[in-house]
């Protein structure tokens, strides 16, 4: 009860208006009360109140959120029900422990490099053409399995520890993160060019590790404080030479700056050493906007009609909108077009997509349509979850936009 | 508890997942706006007419009551299942059949969030004017059952004058439809209009012809900031007067303006006593006359008045006015709503009786008014955890309503009886009237199962 009693105020607060239907994707696409914010708010309140025993529907209920964070915004109250549904989940862990058995699969494979490693294996050589024969899994849940890029080796394994420049202005450390290091290195790359080409020094800590907000997310702040305190000790203390710590996933870019400040507030100890990392994390939009690219490097030879999907973790975790977009129209004969909810949830919702598949696709057709109607060539991105959805989804639907990185598209830009 | 019978018949009907009858799912469809709840025996959610006959059928062969919702966002207890009953939701019914610009009719399902419709009008120059401050959430269906109101009613009028015909199941199960597409009254009684403002008490609607309109070409929205509550309502009485009908004329108080600036932060003074919302809409060339007249109306008393210069300033200012019962949570917890309303001309007296209640019963109140129809919405702002508080509150309350009436109004102008003011409606009416009420009722639903114990009691 401890859980929910710290947020017991604010549960309080809401006073049933609905003016958050609007906001809950979950809601609007199944008009099921119990898949709205308000919904699941009344759940976790009658759950504190002792006149609901968790069950099964509560479960999934509190699980099905998005936490995409739209209905905090939405809350003329300021009630966050995003917030809400993390201490119902927390409140779930320690009741129970995380099940069932898939979700503690998937949450502890993701903590593990060497686990991680196996499971992303898993979509190459052998695994995936085995995954090829079974035609019934091709669109797995609404996750495009069949084209689902892997590394052909980890991006870690595959670059030095430092990456020099002749004249080195700034000197950037790279979180890496699990998507980009085992499924999009390509975009991994980008980055490294990006900064290069802008006189960065790229520092690559081999012994990253998850950043942990799927287990944060999931209520098991135990494993998400253990690989915090990794990442933070890595970076501050083997790697102090860093002037920020640039990572090119927006989620984990939230997770890094926001809520480890939230998962240690409980550890006055190491809570200054905690924000002294939070304030040296940057997102990589963010960055280059903030350091400068140099435009007269950029070349595009053929008109590219791009549109910009904004993560949630990007809009409502960091507050960054403007720089990508800026940055995608300084390539040269861009037509930079705005899609119909540019900044509402792509579906993927971390683990969501794979446990409630049936809301989530439906909300990926959503957004694919709202990309078609831009009449777009490229969809441009900051979180590798929102690029291998989005794409998922174009394809699935016939369309042809390709969807990349904006890290991907500016280093297009550069000519060698 | 429902006979597995039921339970099979109704998921047979509506599929196995618009059928609830688990715990969680109940407890979902037990509120509303309000501060009531109730627990229903199950929730459907049909996405046919031919499914709601099939419902209707099936309830009255095991003699089972239906309470219809829509979103859920009323704010007179008109969905609480307050007796054992089962809810048929109809947020699953959201088709726009139809949008016809040539005859301004648009033909919906009532599942059809009003925003949603704006939405798609919009892309034809449309709109459909009744836009209760809940329009992003509440349903076409919704609005109906509650002859829903909102800011655009004083130049507009309200969700009734826009309903040119319903679909409706009837408590036997037969299905009837009222009016039409046609702009003329329609032959024999209307029907429409007893159904609109029912409350889902005399049949269910499964189909609506919304009567929509152009947008106007152009609009200008104004702020009066005044020191008093009392100087802005003698403006509201001197606009009035003076013959002129804006689209919009809202009024909010102290309170409500600062709980609304924590959130939307639209520049409007804190330390202000009361700001009115003036928009007047139609021709370009007319905006600029009907601006100074109101402007020069206003100044006489008002301590500043401007002119909204910019799209993103209008917004601010709607979200504000639009949120303003969203918000007070931020001050105490819970709220009771009133929507007293009197003839235009006795707002300030209106206005005055509101604040003596306030100091009367030594309770909060914040006003938030649709100030040129008399509309206002005393906010009594408490703790529902706290009984005493409660209670007086409840007097409060009465006392608002005994205020109106004195004063020639109405105890509700746009939110509906439901349960929260049925115990006043006969402080309104006179016997002969509730008499004739209930025999409206009986002749529609004389096994009273649609949405028993609303609005009155047999």
């Amino acid at each position: 009860m401890g859980v929910l009693a710290d947020v017991y105020e604010m549960l309080n607060t809401c006073n049933k208006c609905g003016g958050c239907h609007t906001a809950c994707k979950t809601y609007k696409l199944t008009g099921s009360e119990e898949m709205s914010t308000r919904g699941r708010i009344q759940l976790i309140k009658a759950v504190a109140d002792g006149k609901l025993e968790p069950n099964q529907e509560y479960e999934d209920a509190i699980m099905s959120c998005l936490l995409c964070g739209e209905c905090a915004v939405t809350c003329p109250n300021g009630v966050h029900g995003n917030e809400l549904v993390m201490a119902a989940r927390r409140d779930l862990k320690l009741r129970k422990g995380i099940k069932p058995f898939a979700k503690s699969f998937a949450l502890n494979t993701l903590a593990s490099p060497k686990r991680l490693g196996m499971g992303f294996s898993l979509f190459k050589g052998v695994g995936k053409s085995v995954l090829n024969k079974i035609d019934g899994l091709d669109y797995f849940r609404g996750i495009d399995i069949r084209n689902f890029p892997t590394a052909k080796k980890p991006f870690l394994e595959q670059v030095p520890e430092k990456i020099t420049v002749q004249h080195p202005k700034h000197k950037v450390g790279f979180y890496v993160g699990c998507f980009l290091n085992y499924s999009l290195d390509q975009t991994a790359h980008s980055v490294v060019k990006v900064l290069t080409k802008n006189d960065c020094e790229v520092i690559i800590p081999k012994d990253q590790v998850c950043c942990g907000l799927p287990q944060y997310a999931y209520g098991d702040f135990e494993t998400a404080k253990r690989n915090a305190r990794i990442t933070i000790d890595t970076f501050l203390d083997k790697y102090s030479d860093a002037e920020v710590v640039l990572t090119a996933c927006a989620s984990c870019a939230a997770m890094l700056r926001h809520d480890y400040l939230t998962l240690f507030a409980d550890e006055p100890s190491y809570l200054s050493k905690v924000k002294l990392f939070s304030e040296k994390v940057v997102e990589f939009s963010e960055y280059m906007a903030k350091i400068g690219v140099d435009q007269s490097k950029l070349h595009n030879s053929s008109p590219l009609t791009i549109t910009y999907h904004d993560p949630c973790h990007m809009v409502r975790g960091l507050k960054v909108t403007k720089q990508p977009r800026q940055l995608l129209q300084m390539i040269p004969r861009v037509e930079y077009k705005e899609m119909f909810e540019a900044n509402r949830c792509c579906g993927a919702a971390g683990l969501i997509q794979a446990f409630y598949h049936e809301v989530s696709t439906d909300i990926t057709v959503q957004k694919t349509q709202n990309i078609k109607d831009t009449n777009a060539d490229l969809v441009a991105t900051s979180c590798p979850a929102c690029m291998l959805r989005l794409q998922g989804g174009i394809n699935k639907a016939g369309q042809k936009q390709k969807v990349m990185h904006v890290a991907d598209v500016i280093a297009n830009a550069y000519e060698d | 508890m429902l006979s597995q019978t039921v339970v099979k018949r109704l998921k047979e009907i509506v599929g196995e997942k618009n059928v609830v009858t688990d715990k969680v799912g109940l407890l979902t469809y037990g509120y509303d706006g309000t501060l009531l709840s109730g627990e229903a025996l199950g929730v459907v959610s049909p996405q046919t007419t031919e499914q709601v006959v099939e419902i209707v059928k099936l309830m009255n062969e095991h003699n089972i009551k239906l309470v219809p919702r829509g979103a859920g966002t009323n704010e007179s207890g008109g969905t609480i299942p307050s007796e054992e009953s089962v809810v048929i939701s109809f947020t699953k019914m959201t088709k726009i059949h139809e949008i016809d610009t040539e005859n301004f009719v648009a033909v919906v399902e009532p599942g059809v969030i009003n925003f949603d419709l704006q939405v798609e009008l919009e892309k034809k120059k449309f709109y459909f004017p009744p836009d209760p401050s809940s329009f992003k959430a509440s349903t076409i269906g919704g609005n109906v059952g509650e002859c829903s109101g909102g800011p655009k009613c004083f130049k507009y009028g309200v969700t009734r004058d826009y309903i040119l015909g319903l679909e409706v199941v009837l408590p036997n199960g037969k299905v009837i439809q009222t009016g039409g597409r046609n702009f003329q009254s329609e032959p024999g009684y209307d029907l429409t209009r007893i159904i609109v403002g029912a409350e889902g008490t005399l049949g269910l609607v499964t189909k609506v012809f919304v009567r929509i309109i152009p947008i106007p070409r152009a609009k200008k929205t104004m702020l009066a900031i005044y020191d008093k509550v009392e100087d802005a309502s003698q403006t509201v009485a001197d606009i009035v007067a003076a013959g002129i009908i804006p689209t919009t004329l809202e009024l909010m108080d102290n309170l409500l303006i600062n709980t609304t600036e924590d959130f939307t932060h639209a520049g409007i003074p804190r330390d202000a006593g009361a700001v009115l919302i003036i928009e007047v809409d139609g021709y370009p060339e007319d905006m600029d006359g009907q601006v100074k007249t109101i402007g020069d109306i206003a100044k006489t008393i008002a301590k500043e008045f401007k002119v909204a210069q910019s799209a993103v300033e209008v917004d601010q200012i709607w979200t504000s006015r639009r949120s303003a019962f969203g918000s007070v949570a931020r001050v105490r917890p819970s709220y009771g709503v009133n929507d007293i309303t009197v003839p235009r001309s006795n707002f300030p007296k209106a206005i005055g009786g509101v604040l003596k209640v306030a100091k009367d019963f030594d309770v909060t109140i914040g006003v938030v008014a649709h100030a040129g129809d008399g509309n206002l919405h005393p906010l009594i702002l408490f703790d529902q955890r706290n009984k005493e508080e409660t209670e007086t509150v409840h007097a409060a309350e009465q006392a608002l309503c005994m205020m109106a009436l004195d004063l020639e109004g109405t105890i509700s102008g746009e939110h509906g009886i439901g349960l929260v003011k049925k115990k006043y409606l006969d402080k309104e009416f006179t016997p002969a009237a509730m008499e004739a009420f209930r025999k409206i009722k009986r002749s529609f639903d004389p096994t009273n199962r649609f949405n028993p114990g609303k609005v009155i009691d047999l």
